[in-house]
This record gives structure tokens, sequence and C-alpha cells, in this order.
């Protein structure tokens, strides 16, 4: 077999990290994040952060982790450090059978208890929403549910994410060709327009959410977000161990009104985590309400 | 790459294919190296073309730098130090070097994302359905093919005679014309051809093709999987592969029968068709997890789904009543060690990510699981040259093979 590569090529192209370093490391981001690195993914680990060190000038990881502890520029770097341990890749309307069964058996019901109580009022707290395709996806789907009642509610979805880069691509609101593959054109014609970089999430959907930058490991600023009737969170948990799964979702439980909602991903369950929900079943997902 | 008129040729070119003269003489096999002696009988011959492979100095600088960026990405989860990983990240490189110069274009992003597969239904929601549920509910849905179990009938009776085993594959035509094309194929490698069953059972022996048969027969089964799920011709490419990689890497060892090897190989993934069938946005789930956190297939799924395919192959091939030791193969490929007696797992296991390190060069889509250490050393193989010959060899042969079965 002729190769038209040099027939020594390294593989190695990292610092090498050691078990103890590697340990070191994922306590801190442990600590930091609630996110748990499985020692499994030690080499991913080194060349995903080795290009990292390279531009901070440091050449082992041991310096790294003396940086992250120590430095001045620590707080600097701890958003970076996010990033890497972070992926964001998601689209619109993912997942549609588990948002419709939220639309037919969640969302409809506590849109009707409110207006019986004749509170027009609806708090969404969306946890992980990395680019921003969830919130906006729910934003849209409140437009398609209350149509011309909408200006009649005061309506507020916060959507956060560990990632300041997703936060910031969120609020610009725009998406390439990726982001839609499961939205139809009716939808993407009628809630964003067409821009030179993309498509652009149209005002009327972009004003229902806020943005914010929040680590979910961060109890205290968990506290400050606004009590939600629903909270969606996808694809997040499936990253901590059982611990932060229990925190996480005890904090979720404390910001849902009495019988608000909770919505996790398709391959995530407060099976062995939490039993002060209500699983309820519904063909292709499961909805968790709160109890008590 | 491509056809070169007799002015262009200089010394160093390799021939990409058999070089005739225009009487349909063989002048050069293809693989050889161009000399200066070499061009002055085609000047005598009067070849007016010549079919040469790419040389580096086509690729561009910059694309040989893309080409080792795409590959390196599919080693980002693996020990980067160890002997066989390094070696198969060689041969990846070699192999998708070559793809490119002959035409292929590195898959894109978009291109190495999973489909859409919104409209599937899991038959099992999360945490409502064991390996152990799951597999029955397939068992009890769909009988498996009753030439299997007669097969495994007579395999398991000694005293069978070859005109009884004969009889007995040949009453299912397809069967004993994909077997009749394996024997006949390098896979056996015979030297004359092979034209009945009765004449495979008196070469090969009575067990071994039935083993055979077995295999074949259990294939059969996986039909109606989602085609927008999973491409099943790819998926059976890659069992194939796997089994032929795999009986070649067993004639390392000594005292190892090499063809149930390919069996074994050809099966080792079997759990996942299982998934497809009653998991299939799960399953998809699990795929887009592997990619987005560059981890292996067999590692999202334990992350996505809380057990792996081989847990789901453990109780289907119990419920099939596989023969043993092939089902240890399969069922510990990929945690060789884990098994009382792991050499003829860690064969799997070593044939699994080598084909792997292959179909990068394809088109593959997830990063390589990676090589147990202390599997590596059981099996006491030099890394080079045994896994490029391996490589070569299989190269040589897959083509005839996979027309057995397609």
């Amino acid at each position: 077999m002729g190769s038209l590569f040099s027939s020594s090529i390294s593989l190695r192209k990292s610092v090498r990290i050691s078990d103890d370093e590697f340990l070191l490391l994922r306590d801190f981001i442990y600590e930091k994040s609630g996110i748990f690195v499985d020692v499994k993914r030690k080499y991913l680990f080194e060349s995903r952060f080795s290009k990292h060190l390279g531009e901070l000038g440091l050449s082992s990881f041991s310096d790294y982790i003396k940086y992250l502890k120590f430095d001045v520029k620590k707080a600097e770097e701890l958003p970076r450090l996010f990033e890497l341990v972070t992926t964001n890749e998601t689209s619109f309307c993912r997942d549609l059978r588990q948002l419709d069964v939220f639309k037919v058996n969640v969302l409809d019901e506590i849109l009707n208890e409110q207006r019986k109580a004749g509170k027009l009022e609806l708090n969404i707290w969306s946890a992980g929403c990395s680019s921003g395709e969830e919130p906006y996806t729910l934003a849209i789907l409140l437009h398609e549910s209350l149509k011309r009642e909408l200006p009649l509610w005061k309506i507020k979805i916060t959507a956060v994410d560990l990632s300041r880069t997703m936060i910031e691509q969120a609020q610009k609101g725009v998406y390439g060709e990726y982001a839609f593959k499961t939205t139809s054109d009716d939808i993407r014609k009628k809630y964003f327009t067409k821009e030179s970089e993309g498509w652009k999430v149209k005002p009327e959907v972009q004003k229902l959410v806020h943005f914010q930058q929040m680590n979910l490991n961060d109890s205290q600023s968990l506290k400050k977000v606004a009590r939600s009737h629903i909270v969606f969170c996808r694809n997040v948990v499936i990253y901590f161990d059982e611990a932060m799964k229990k925190k996480v979702v005890g904090s979720f439980y404390d910001n849902l009104l009495p019988g608000g909602y909770l919505m996790l991903g398709h391959s995530e369950t407060l099976h062995k985590i939490s039993q002060a929900f209500k699983p309820l079943y519904h063909p292709g997902s499961i909805a968790y309400k709160k109890q008590g | 790459m491509g056809i070169k008129c007799f002015e262009e040729l200089t010394a160093g070119m390799i021939l990409a294919s058999d070089l005739k003269a225009s009487d349909g003489r063989l002048l050069f096999k293809a693989g050889t190296e161009i000399e200066a002696r070499h061009i002055e009988l085609l000047k005598r011959v009067g070849v007016a073309e010549v079919d040469v492979e790419a040389g580096a100095c086509e690729l561009s600088d910059g694309m040989l730098l893309e080409i080792e960026d795409y590959v390196r990405d599919f080693f980002l989860y693996v020990n980067p130090d160890s002997e066989p990983v390094v070696e198969m990240f060689r041969i990846s490189l070699a192999l998708t070097g070559d793809a490119v110069a002959r035409g292929w274009c590195l898959p894109d992003i978009i291109q190495r994302r999973a489909s859409n597969v919104e409209h599937m239904e899991d038959l099992f929601l999360k945490g409502m359905g064991s390996p152990e549920t799951i597999v029955m509910h397939e068992a009890e849905l769909a009988s498996f093919p009753d030439i299997y179990f007669r097969i495994k009938e007579v395999l398991e009776d000694d005293s069978a005679s070859a005109t009884r085993i004969a009889k007995v594959v040949s009453t299912d035509m397809s069967l004993a014309a994909k077997l009749i094309k394996l024997v006949n194929s390098p896979l056996y490698g015979f030297p004359q051809t092979i034209d009945s069953i009765s004449r495979a059972v008196a070469l090969i022996g009575a067990k071994e093709l039935s083993t055979l048969a077995l295999g074949i027969s259990a294939i059969n089964y996986f039909k109606d999987i989602p085609p927008e799920l999973v491409d099943m011709k790819k998926f059976w490419r890659h069992s194939i592969t796997c089994g032929l990689l795999a009986k070649i890497l067993a004639t390392t060892q000594t005292g190892l029968s090499p063809e149930r090897f390919f069996i074994a190989g050809l099966l080792h993934d079997v759990g996942r068709l299982i998934m497809f069938k009653k998991l299939p946005y799960a399953s998809t789930e699990a795929m887009l997890f592997a990619r987005e956190n560059s981890i292996p297939l067999v590692e999202a799924e334990r992350s996505t789904m809380d057990f792996c395919h081989t847990d789901i192959s453990r109780p289907l091939l119990e419920a099939w009543k596989f023969p043993e030791g092939l089902s240890n193969m399969i069922n510990f490929h990929h945690n060789p060690m884990e098994f009382p007696n792991p050499l003829e797992p860690a064969i799997i296991h070593l044939a699994d990510n080598l084909t792997n390190a292959m179909e990068i060069a394809q088109g593959g889509m997830y990063v390589l699981p990676g090589v147990d250490e202390q599997a590596w050393e059981i099996l006491g193989i030099q890394a080079d040259p045994v896994l490029r010959d391996a490589v070569e060899q299989c190269q040589e042969q897959i083509d005839t093979i996979l027309g057995a079965f397609f």
C-alpha cells in the first residue's frame, strides 16, 4: 500500500495529560459546571485542550490547572473552558413528537387554567438553550397557539446557557439551513426573514425570549429566575452525574409553580433522580408534572 | 490520477491498472512502478496512453493537510501512543489520500450529520425497556427462519451425513446460491470451481458449511429496517469487511479455525439491528450524540439508552440458541478482556477497529472505539506489517465476497 503521507507520521499532536492531571481537571470542571467527564474521554480531552494550551503559552496540563485556579485572568478563562467541554448542536423543532405532546397535553392545559384564573401570564424557562433554537421554537409555538390573543398575554421565555458564545449567537437570532432540517417551509417563511447571512428570527418572536448566560451549578443565580409554569431542559442533564442531576432537578422543582411541568430530552429520565414529579406517559414523550 | 499520454510518462509513476499491448498481451501488472527502461520498452511497443496512480505531487500541500485533519478527527477518542492505533491512523491516511487522489471528495460537515427521522417512533420509552424485554418483544413477534433451526439441528448432530446436510441447505435456493458463491470466493480460495453444495460440504466440512449457512440465514432475518435510519448495504459492508479482516487476522494465531471468525465478524453488530427495529428514534439520538461529542457509537448508546448493542446481542443470540463460541466473540467484541478466554473476542475487537479505520476513506461516521491494550498484547502481533497486510488482502477479496451477498 503506497501512501501520500510519511510512513512515520505520528498520531500524537498534543501535550500528554497524566492520570493525576486528568482527575484534577475533571474535578475542577465538575465543581464549576456540574459536567461530569468520564475517564474514557481522557484522550479526547488531550486533543481538545491542546491547541488552547498552546494559545495560552502553556506547556503542560499542570500549568493549565494552575492557570485556572490562580491566574489573574482565571475569571476570563472559565467561559472558554466551558466552551471546550460542551457541545451545542441543535435545530428548530427538534423532536417533533415531543413538541406535539407538549402542545396538546401540557401547553393547552396551562393556557386554559391561566385563562380560567383570569391571569394571562406565562413563564417558560429554557435551561441549556444552546444557540436559541429551542426557546424560539417555543415562542413560535405560542404564536401558533394564541394567534390574535397573544398581545393580551404577558409571556416571558427565560433562556439560559453555560456558554457565553452560544448566548450571543442566540441573541443575534440568525440561522443557517441546517437549523431548519425539521421545520416546515411555512413556519420558516412566517417567522423568519431571509438575510445575507441566513434566516433571521422576526422581532415578534424574538421579543418573547430573554437570553442570559447561566451556570446550572450556581444555585444562587438559578434562584433569580422568575417562577415558571414550564421548564424545558433537553439534552443537558445527560452530561451530569447523579448528584448534579438531583441538584438541578431540585432547582427546577423549586422554580416551578404548583402543577407546573418539566420537559426533558428524549434520552433523559427522572427515573432514580426524583419522585417529586409525576411522569405522564404519552406516545413519544414523557411530561413530568410537579407534585405537591 | 488517470490516463497519461505516453509523453507525460516519467519514472516513478505507478500503474493503476494492468497495462496491455494493442494485441491484448499483458505488458505490466497494475502496481508496477515505471522505470526508465519500461518507458523505452513502451515506446518500442507503441503504447499511446497509460493509466497511472496519483502521485503526491498531484495533491496540493493544502489538500494533504485537509486530509490529515479529516482523518485525525476519527482518532480523537483513542490513545495516540497505542501501537495498533498509530498504525491504523497511517493506514487510514494512505487509503484516504488515495481515495481523494482518485477523485473522492471529503464529506462536508452537513453530510456527516445524522438524517432526520422525526417521523419514527420507539416502541419503548426511555427507562421502560431493558435489553431482555426488548429482545423478548422481538422474539415473540417474528419467528426466526425455519431453515436456521433445521441447519442448527444437523450442525449439532455429529452423526449427520454430508448428504443430509447438503439436502437441508439445498431446500433454500437463495441460501444455497449464496453459499456456492461464497465457497468459490477468495474467502476459501479453492483452485477449482465448486458447483454443488455436496461438493462444498466435502471440501470445507459439514460443520464449517453449516456455520456459514447459519450466519447467512441470520442476515436474511433483517430486511425491514427503515432505510432512512441506516443504509443497510453500508451496514452489511461494514460487517462483511469486519468478518473478512477477523478471518485474516485469525490466521496470525495458532490453533484457531479462521472461518468461524468470518461469521462472528459478520454478526458482530447484530444487536444494533434490533435497536434500529425497536428503538429507531433513540438509535438516532445515540448516533447524533456520538457525532456531537466525538465519542464512539457504543459509548453514545450507553449514555443515551443506558445499554449498548452487545447488551442486546447477548439475550438475542441466546434466544436464537446461537453457538456459544460465536456468541461470545460477538458479545465481547467491545470488551474482550471481560471474557475468561479473551483471544477470540480480541480478534473481532481488533478487526472492528481496523474496519472503522478502513471506512474513514469511504465516508465513515464515527470515531474509532480504540484497541484494548491487554487484548492487543494477548494477540502478540506486530502492527507493522500485519495490519497493513490484512487490509491489503481484504481489499483484494472484499468485492467478490460482497458480490456473494448482494
